[in-house]
């Protein structure tokens, strides 16, 4: 019996496997069919949390707010009306279809409506995108996204900008709209390509910072005199790094003005570390950051 | 083995293995899948789709380079290694899956071609850490398809083994070149060990599997054969070698595979002309020497393939003197017939 099984001889075309050939292969499936299980619960669950991010996909939403076009192409929607005759309201920053800003979707508009949307009350269609209390709109000119320009503006508003300072801040420059929900993760790493191609097709770069405890601030980030810097600062997207600039909060966000490239020290990963609280004080000079204020004429 | 090409020339074997990859691919993306659906309220299926088919192709790739090692440590693997192949197209596509839907995540509809920003999004190739790792799975992956698109007999004829081979042997070029695809891309953004410790296990896995396999050869080719007269090697007592078995000799930079079958002994090169497997360690099967992985046939006293496959192989003289076998270890062209060395069953 012995001598039968060592004798025996596995040939593939013949169609029928020898015993302890057979036995085998089963005992190795057999093996590897937990092991294989095991594997996938394992990776899966030690993925870094995704964020919480929200893209609309498929969701058209109407807004009706002002349209600026700086310090980045935005929508402020007016939400309520303060004891003072202040409004309150926030601000949508838009972003455009793929991996564009939105600039040439805006443009688009203007020319086929002769009309120059800069200050102007809008209804801007679109879809949602948001994350930590912020939102943020795709326009895509496939959308038909402009459904009403006002002749008469009915709250002419402007817009309070508050100084915050030279200041300097850690963290990585990421493309808000793949922040913000359309992809996860919308950072690090492995995002870094697409940020790349978002920022250099437009989109507004951001700088993504967390402190010590996990609160999380982002600053728009444009050049001295406001314009974009997108490709002089390819080489620091997804990395860590470390901005100098003048803060200046444009209602609820922040936008900081660098000299560009010059501006941009990368760091290690371990600089990038920040004590509990040091963000906000930094930002604002010890000042956590007001309320946005705006002014009714 | 068929005399003609087919797509794939199907048995019973395969298709219980192809069913087997296939429960094996369904079972882990659904585990993989389910979980991060569970563990990750807030997951997206494009990324769960992307790490998925990533995490199953490469533990594909370990499996795919253990088989081989595993079957040379013992040939009862052999059943694996047949069809190793379907297994390597079946890992080339899901490979596929993780690279397509990742150029279309990252590079597309932006500014450039999607090829092209692949190569020139992040272009900070003299920088370690920075490293466009996405590059590297590029690469890996062209390797693949490589492989996939010639994993046919047709290609391995036209190609000529040798060049087949060394195609194939770049597995582990893309075997290196996804490793580093992982160490510079996903390990930088995960926080957790678990992905570094996984990977260091595999690499240790299949470089141990191998050193063990390769020991196993390098100690039978380092076999000294002292006594030497006129030409030939004294290599072992006819007794050592088992009926319609073989014994393989290493002498100088010739392997020959010594068989004995219908009371002779006939000596060809131990090197299967399909896929440089160990003729020596195959069977004498319908009076052919088969080869052990993919059941090529050689007759024994010519080294040719039986009408009408055209394979040949070297062969070699013989002889038996006072119970020995001695072999002379210059090769005769492929294909010439000799004619083998008749055993005296009164041996001492």
């Amino acid at each position: 019996m012995t001598d039968k099984k060592q004798d025996e001889f596995y040939i593939g075309w013949v169609g029928k496997t020898p015993p302890t050939f057979a036995a085998l292969t089963k005992r190795f499936v057999l093996v590897l069919l937990p092991v294989i299980i095991l594997l996938g619960v394992l990776l899966a669950v030690s993925q870094k949390k995704f964020g919480t991010g929200n893209f609309e996909f498929g969701t058209l939403t109407e807004v009706r707010g002002i349209y600026f076009d700086k310090p980045v192409p935005n929508l402020r929607v007016v939400t309520g009306f303060g004891l003072e005759g202040n409004n309150s309201f926030v601000t949508i920053p838009l972003i455009g279809y793929g991996k564009f800003g939105a600039d040439g979707a805006i443009s688009d508009i203007e020319k086929a409506k002769h009309a120059v949307l800069n200050g102007k009350w809008i209804t801007l269609k679109g879809t949602l995108l948001y994350n930590d209390g912020k939102a943020l709109m795709q326009v895509d000119i496939g959308d038909n996204p402009i459904t009403n320009i006002a002749d008469v503006t009915p709250h002419p508003m402007t817009v309070d900008s508050e100084q915050l300072g030279s200041i300097t801040v850690k963290g990585e420059i990421i493309d808000p709209k793949c922040y913000f929900g359309v992809m996860k993760p919308g950072e690090g790493k492995p995002h870094e390509d697409c940020a790349i191609r978002c920022i250099l097709g437009g989109m507004p770069p951001m700088l993504h910072v967390v402190d010590g405890s996990g609160r999380i601030n982002y600053y728009f980030i444009v050049g001295h005199d406001g314009g974009k810097i997108n490709n002089s600062i390819k080489n620091y997207i997804a990395g860590p790094v470390a901005i100098t600039g003048k803060a200046i909060q444009y209602g609820d966000w922040v936008v900081l003005y660098t000299d560009g490239p010059q501006s941009i020290t990368a760091i290690s990963k371990s600089a990038l570390w920040q004590p509990k609280g040091s963000i906000m004080a930094c930002a604002a000079g010890g000042t956590p950051l007001k309320t946005p204020t705006c002014s009714v004429r | 083995m068929g005399a003609h090409y087919t797509a794939v020339g199907w048995n019973r074997q395969k298709k219980i293995y192809d069913w087997v990859i296939f429960a094996f691919c369904v079972t882990y993306l659904a585990v993989f899948i389910t979980v991060t659906a569970f563990a990750n309220p807030d997951y997206t299926f494009e990324t769960a789709l992307i790490r998925s088919t990533s995490t199953l192709a490469f533990l594909l790739l370990h499996v795919i380079l253990s088989i081989g090692p595993l079957a040379r440590i013992n040939h009862k693997f052999l059943p694996l290694l047949y069809n190793r192949r379907h297994l390597g197209v079946t890992m080339f596509f899901v490979a596929l899956v993780h690279g397509g839907f990742s150029i279309l995540q990252f590079h597309a509809l932006g500014n450039t071609n999607p090829f092209l920003s692949l190569f020139l999004s992040n272009t900070q190739y003299n920088s370690l850490p920075g490293f466009p790792f996405q590059a590297l799975g590029f690469f890996a992956l062209l390797i693949l398809l490589l492989m996939a698109a010639t994993s046919h007999d047709f290609w391995l004829h036209n190609l000529s083994p040798k060049m087949w081979k060394t195609l194939h042997m770049l597995v582990y070029l893309a075997y290196l070149l996804i490793i580093m695809h992982v160490m510079l891309g996903v390990i930088q953004y995960e926080t957790s060990p678990v992905l570094v410790v996984l990977l260091a296990l595999g690499a240790i896995t299949i470089i141990s599997l191998h050193l063990i396999a390769g020991m196993k050869e390098v100690k039978n080719d380092q076999v000294v054969y002292p006594n030497r007269k006129e030409g030939f090697v004294q290599v072992c007592h006819i007794n050592d070698i088992e009926d319609s078995r073989a014994k393989m000799f290493c002498i100088g930079a010739e392997r020959i595979a010594v068989f004995k079958t219908a009371g002779k002994l006939f000596a060809v090169s131990n090197v299967c002309k399909h896929q440089n497997g160990p003729l020596g360690e195959g069977k004498v099967v319908d009076g052919c020497i088969t080869c052990p992985w993919h059941g090529y046939q050689y007759l024994p006293h010519n080294g040719q393939s039986p009408p009408p496959f055209k394979e040949q192989v070297s062969t070699y003289d013989v002889m038996v003197n006072e119970g020995y076998v001695w072999v002379n270890p210059i090769a005769y062209p492929e294909g010439t017939e000799r004619p083998g060395a008749l055993i005296n069953l009164q041996v001492p």
